[in-house]
């Protein structure tokens, strides 16, 4: 039986969520949460996505979104062009070539690993602003929060995260 | 049709390549992006105000919820302290009538020695309110972003503040949005002048809530609780702009914190204080006559 137009269109539409919800969690990490103390340190949500992604649906959130992601993040949030999307195309890149190291592990282990490419995100993304901005380097501890904050926020992220791949797998049946 | 074996891997191997090649020269043009925008600098701003006004609407939905709790819990609280509340305000109701008669006093004083001298008046500002829509705090950018552009009347450089003091300069404007440059942004450098002496310094923000003072002759001529306003030097801000008191001198290194409080600016005012401009067609001005 062949497939009708509105399945067709549902089909379609159903491949941009992963694009989709990494975009409004990158947006959202722009938005004010008005929590004290919270302002100057913002966890990397589009990082969680990145990385969420890459070992859940590789094959619905290429290179090319990745980058249109990190660009539009640069854009947006007034840091270094390309900075961002070197950062995240790099994570991506780790973790589809560790795919046969996260099948089947438990959150534990998936949150530790996160943990891992978090540090190296971290850092290549402050050496690159350092390199490339006109202020030069931005005092490292503040890096480390942010770190910190991205680690601290995963299961919460990666619960949202897990729901809509969920959704996407029910519908996929 | 059914390929033979031989030719399904060709075919995955040719695959794999071409993804490796689109994956390098991603990788190739983040590097030229990082270039650019080191060369180029209007190219990359002209970008940035084109996406920023494109997000701008989207971001105005996304922060409305947050705003709308955070009001909220401040009802709350409020509520909770409005007797403790009720009392302070009558003291600070009392003691602020007795500076309104002093002002009162300074303000006749004022206008008959501004008589006596022919003093130029300084130019009055026009303002332009916006709301908060982004707040980009992060390790490598201390900015927000702003609901008026160049449309309302905003431009690179004007001043913005709250009720209670500085809280950055329009770093970029585009027509219906803008990006503001917070005085703890690392970029930020700000003349100011300390307590009552009027000591001058420079306010460098270093991407923490409370920025640092550079070049104060020596550490000891700020003591914590001294008030930090601008000096106008420059022309940048006008003279008197409160931004906040020194919290601690230690081993040369003096920190303030700035009265506005980073996680409650909702709304902020665009102050066009015209500032070279007007000055120098007064001064021509005045020489004519």
């Amino acid at each position: 039986m062949q497939a009708t137009l509105l399945q067709r269109m549902d089909g379609t539409a159903r491949r941009f969520v992963p694009l989709g919800v990494t975009l409004i969690l990158m947006l959202f990490a722009l938005t004010p949460t008005y929590i004290p103390g919270l302002a100057n340190i913002t966890p990397m949500y589009a990082l969680m996505a990145v990385y969420f992604w890459a070992i859940y649906r590789p094959d619905l959130l290429g290179y090319g979104a990745t980058f249109s992601i990190g660009v539009l993040e640069d854009l947006v949030a007034g840091t270094p062009l390309g900075s961002g999307a070197l950062v995240l195309l790099l994570c991506q890149r780790v973790v589809f070539h560790q795919q046969k190291f996260f099948n089947n592990k438990p959150f534990g282990v998936i949150w530790l690993a996160f943990a891992t490419v978090a540090v190296g995100a971290g850092l290549l993304r402050w050496l690159c602003v350092g390199l490339v901005a006109p202020s030069g380097f931005t005092p490292i501890g503040q890096t480390f929060t942010s770190i910190l904050m991205s680690v601290a926020m995963y299961p919460v992220v990666g619960w949202f995260l897990a729901k809509s791949h969920m959704k996407l797998l029910a519908q996929d049946a | 049709m059914r390929l033979p074996t031989g030719q399904i891997s060709r075919l995955g191997t040719l695959k794999s390549l071409l993804q490796r090649f689109a994956y390098l020269s991603l990788i190739g043009l983040t590097g030229a992006l990082m270039l650019v925008g080191k060369a180029d600098t209007v190219l990359v701003e002209r970008a940035r105000d084109a996406v920023t006004d494109a997000v701008a609407p989207v971001l105005r939905v996304m922060s409305e919820p947050a705003a709308v709790i955070s009001n909220f819990v401040n009802n709350l609280r409020e509520l909770a302290a409005i007797r403790e509340e009720n009392a302070a305000l009558r003291e600070a109701n009392a003691r602020l009538l007795q500076w309104q008669s002093v002002a009162q006093k300074l303000e006749t004083e004022n206008k008959s020695l501004r008589d006596l001298t022919a003093l130029v008046p300084e130019p009055s500002a026009t303002f332009v309110t916006a709301r908060v829509i982004a707040d980009t705090g992060g390790a490598f950018a201390q900015s927000i972003l702003i609901t008026a552009g160049q449309s309302g009347g905003v431009k690179k450089g004007q001043v913005v503040m709250t009720g209670e003091g500085l809280v950055g300069r329009v770093m970029q404007a585009g027509l219906y949005s803008a990006r503001v440059l917070l005085i703890t942004d690392i970029n930020s450098r700000i003349p100011v002048q300390v307590g009552e002496a009027g000591n001058r310094a420079i306010l460098a923000g270093d991407n923490s809530l409370r920025p640092r003072l550079l070049f104060l002759g020596n550490a000891s001529a700020a003591a914590p609780g001294d008030k930090i306003v601008t000096s106008g030097d420059a022309e940048a801000f006008p003279p008197g702009i409160p931004i906040g008191q020194v919290s601690r001198v230690d081993e040369g290194v003096v920190e303030v914190e700035p009265f506005v409080v980073r996680d409650k600016i909702q709304h902020v005012r665009v102050a066009d204080y015209g500032l070279a401009g007007i000055l120098a067609q007064e001064i021509a001005a005045a020489k004519e006559k």
